[in-house]
């Protein structure tokens, strides 16, 4: 009798944890389909429209160049920085290195590095460059928030890879680098995926650089989100449709990595 | 046929000594097995010889070709390992098939061979698995049959029985024991089983602490271990080791008054194996204490005698009964079966 | 062997994306700091005035006030949060298909962009139609019409919120790794022993995860002082300065009134508090670690 009560209890919990989780985006979705009007309401009672998502899309504010902006800026980082970071996190894993505690801990302890302590070194030599505003600028910022974050997730997965079956392929007659290839890279590509589609979600997700560094051409989805306040106030509804924009492509990678999504965000974070 | 041979050898991770120096040479052909109990440096000797360890200081010679420096690609040797080492995303049949694929091997020739040596093993039903989708014996054999099909010039062996349950562990060892008779391959053989190594060694190397104790056949080592450690390692169920003294010709503890050879001397271990003791009339024992224990193994039955701190056990005959506490009568057969120990040296007295 | 080599040849590529996109700005940042850097008057920066912007830092209320905010919010989200993760993580434990739900949904407000989660809250609290504001208003008459985002307490409260809804499920699976990896016989011998289930969980299982705690509040305490991208989204620093953290802070005297030097003096001093905490942190991870996953 204890016991049934205390499973209701717990399944009440569970489903009020589940609500306050899903109701924010759910409220933004609901919001992004209704006219101007009854976005100041909160009725359920509405006629649903998508017209608020071709608004967005059109002129004057062009979504489509920031979706653009967004995907290019965080495709690119992920290309650059997943294979560099999976090298070194090999090295890191597999070698004694000498100094290698000094180097790891160095290399960690960029990612506890506020962002606005970088951002302003940036934005002058990007002014001299003459590179403000340009996606290659974000490119290359966004490559340091993600990095070091990348090589850490990595070593965590490559961690957990018996050493037995790199031995053998070398007894066999691998050299290192083979080894590498056929028998770590095929090992930790699920690894390496939930990394990539961290690196691509927190890339996707910045925002504090594309403030700054950009105006008008290179602007990322975050940001353009901003941009609709205007004098006659927020645009609440066409804020939504850009913020489901924003969320949509996320979610979906967010759930094709969910099953590595604890191994990702605790490798090396904890024992 | 392929000579190893170790000279000078020395291991130090950072201040710890894990080797002190010592040489070891392996014959041609032979099957040594490096005995001991876990941390005795086995494994690191022959990680060694693999190249999967740098070396101290020391020279590692296979055929007279001092190795040190290769990595292990080029040093033409195979190895199993304790926890097989398979790749876990290819098939059994490119598992097998990878040390031939390194090597350029055509791709029909490599098939042709990866099933030559799949029926060897028994394993050409199961070529198209995976290996998470083997049982634990299939996945040794996964590992042997990779192993086997270069015909390298050492064989290397880590354990290899460790994780099978004990009925198959027996198949296996009679296996590699085939296996290596009819392909002849030096192979060295790590384990902390003195059961493996007593069956399917040419020669043991008994290790302890980084040290080699003893390098002999196993009939030598199990007749004439060299001390105590040998002694008590060897042999299951593992030979009485008794503490007394020699007094006018008699070997004398607790319970316990055996002639012996030996002159005056105190602080000494008797070494009597339970198979070299038998169940005797009154008259004729040298040893009587009350039974502790019976246990029936099925072909025979195990006394366990105790007096005071003399604990001693008997391999007595399958049919023979008898109540805990009740008085038993037990004298050694032969005199040459008696082993003198150093107490605190361990060191062996007599020959 | 070769294998010394490669070793650092692996390292190579992915140290110059660290030194040239983290390392040379930070010195970069570290030397101006030191000049006076008036970015209205002059394109290039001025002599150097050694420690005066960090002087005028403690002197000047701006700081000072930043400062305190930042404390007041780094310590509400961190507590707030780790005691709802481990909460979280006790409920989630077990299987069913609620839990893996709920497991499942729970990477979801992590995902989101947090300057998408300051304007989404903002348009809830909005006292007229926000549907929280409304919400609430209707359950507590005493709040009806509150303005949520115009009062100074009230505004810092959302922005907490805005940051435990963010981070908590980022914690919780912390907190789940911690507990995955307790034995299950300790809770079980003391369940056989006599203890209630409260008194598992209190007396046997949360001790055991002291460890895990720490390291998620100290993990937790670093992204709080980070924190930015509400701020902007969610109320501007305001009402007032009541919610301009350090890092807001370092931002409008970089960027709104273009005062390089003083902005990179301001920056290093939030570098150097977090330097500390994350020195901190990497000490009590890689003395649980042993130098095999280390």
């Amino acid at each position: 009798m204890k016991k049934h009560i205390f499973w209701t209890i717990e399944r009440a919990l569970l489903l009020l944890v589940s609500l306050i989780v899903l109701f924010p985006i759910f409220w933004m979705f609901l919001t992004s389909l209704k006219r101007p009007r009854d976005a100041y309401s909160i009725s359920l009672n509405f006629k649903p429209t998508l017209d608020n998502f071709a608004m967005v899309f059109a002129e004057p504010w062009n979504l489509g160049s920031m979706v653009l902006n967004s995907a290019i800026v965080a495709g690119v980082t992920v290309l650059i920085s997943v294979p560099c970071a999976s090298l070194a996190a090999y090295s890191f894993s597999r070698f004694r290195v000498k100094g290698r505690k000094i180097l790891f801990f160095m290399v960690l302890s960029t990612q506890f590095i506020p962002a606005v302590v970088i951002v302003l070194p940036f934005f002058l030599m990007f002014r001299s460059l003459g590179l403000l505003d340009t996606r290659i600028a974000l490119i290359i910022v966004n490559l340091a928030i993600v990095t070091p974050f990348v090589i850490w997730m990595i070593k965590g997965f490559i961690d957990a890879i018996p050493v037995d079956s790199e031995e053998a392929a070398m007894i066999d007659g691998a050299s290192r680098l083979r080894v590498i290839r056929d028998i770590v890279l095929p090992m930790a590509a699920p690894g390496i995926l939930t990394s990539s589609i961290f690196c691509f979600i927190l890339t996707w997700n910045e925002f504090l650089f594309s403030l700054i560094l950009t105006r008008r051409d290179a602007v990322t989805l975050p940001v353009g989100l901003v941009s609709f306040r205007t004098e006659r106030g927020d645009l609440w509804e066409l804020m939504s449709a850009a913020g489901v924009m924003i969320t949509v492509p996320i979610f979906i990678m967010a759930m094709i990595i969910q099953k590595h999504f604890t191994r990702g965000m605790t490798a090396g974070a904890i024992k | 046929m392929t000579e190893v041979r170790l000279v000078d050898i020395e291991k130090r991770y950072g201040s710890f000594l894990a080797l002190p120096k010592q040489s070891l040479t392996i014959e041609a052909g032979e099957f040594l097995v490096l005995l001991g109990p876990s941390g005795c440096g086995k494994t690191t000797t022959m990680r060694m010889i693999a190249g999967l360890e740098d070396i101290t200081s020391g020279d590692v010679l296979i055929d007279n070709d001092r190795v040190n420096d290769k990595p292990p690609k080029d040093r033409d040797i195979a190895m199993v390992f304790q926890n097989y080492g398979l790749y876990p995303h290819m098939t059994v049949a490119q598992n097998i098939g990878y040390p031939l694929k390194l090597r350029g091997i055509s791709k029909a020739e490599c098939t042709a061979r990866v099933l030559e040596i799949a029926e060897k093993v028994e394993l050409e039903e199961l070529l198209k698995r995976r290996p998470s989708e083997l049982s634990g014996g299939q996945r040794q054999r996964v590992a042997l049959a990779r192993a086997i099909i270069r015909t390298p010039k050492i064989f290397l062996m880590d354990e290899p029985l460790s994780n099978l349950d004990a009925k198959l562990r027996v198949t296996m060892r009679a296996e590699l024991k085939h296996l290596h008779h009819e392909l002849g391959v030096t192979t060295i053989y790590v384990t902390h089983d003195q059961m493996e190594a007593m069956t399917l060694a040419t020669r043991i190397a008994v290790m302890r602490e980084g040290r080699i104790v003893q390098l002999d056949t196993p009939k030598k080592i199990y007749s004439e271990p060299v001390d105590l450690f040998v002694a008590g390692f060897i042999g299951s169920p593992s030979m009485n080791l008794i503490k007394g003294e020699v007094e006018n010709g008699f070997f004398v503890a607790k319970g316990v008054k055996i002639p012996v050879q030996f002159s005056d001397r105190c602080d000494v271990v008797l070494g009597v194996r339970p198979e070299d003791l038998e169940i005797v009339e009154r008259q004729r024992a040298t040893i009587m204490a009350p039974v502790y224990a019976l246990e029936l193994t099925g072909d025979a039955t195990l006394v366990t005698i105790k007096d005071g701190a003399t604990s001693i056990c008997v391999r007595g005959p399958a049919d023979f009964e008898a109540n805990i506490d009740e008085v038993c009568h037990i004298a050694p057969r032969k005199p040459e079966k008696l082993h003198l120990f150093d107490k605190s040296t361990g060191e062996r007295l007599n020959s | 062997m070769q294998d010394r080599f490669l070793s650092y040849a692996l390292l190579v590529p992915a140290f110059v994306i660290v030194v040239a996109t983290t390392i040379y700005p930070l010195a970069y940042s570290f030397i101006t700091s030191f000049r006076e850097w008036d970015l209205t008057r002059q394109r290039t920066p001025d002599d150097f005035v050694g420690l005066q912007n960090y002087a005028h830092a403690v002197a000047e209320t701006g700081f000072q006030n930043s400062l305190w905010v930042t404390v007041i919010f780094v310590v509400a989200s961190v507590v707030l949060t780790l005691v709802l993760a481990m909460s979280l993580a006790l409920l989630l434990r077990r299987r069913g298909p609620l839990h893996t739900f709920t497991r499942i949904i729970l990477i979801l407000p992590f995902a989101m962009s947090p300057a998408l989660i300051g304007v989404s809250y903002r348009f809830m609290f909005n006292p007229e139609f926000g549907v929280l504001a409304v919400g609430l208003g209707s359950i507590f008459p005493g709040l009806k019409g509150t303005p949520w985002l115009a009062d100074p307490d009230l505004a810092m409260a959302v922005l907490v919120v805005t940051d435990v809804w963010h981070w908590t499920p980022y914690m919780t699976f912390m907190c789940l790794g911690g507990l995955a990896s307790i034995p299950r016989e300790t809770e079980e011998a003391a369940r056989i022993d006599g203890a209630s289930g409260f008194r598992v969980i209190w007396e046997i299982v949360l001790p055991q995860m002291k460890g895990v705690l720490l390291v998620t509040a100290i993990l937790k305490t670093i992204f709080a002082l980070k924190m930015f991208d509400q701020v902007v989204t969610l109320t501007g620093g305001g009402p007032g300065t009541s919610t301009e953290t350090l890092a807001y802070f370092v931002f409008n005297v970089g960027f709104k009134w273009y005062d390089m030097g003083y902005a990179s003096a301001l920056a290093w001093i939030l570098t150097l508090i977090m330097m500390v905490i994350s020195a901190w942190y990497v000490r009590m991870l890689l003395s649980d670690k042993n130098t095999a996953t280390a």
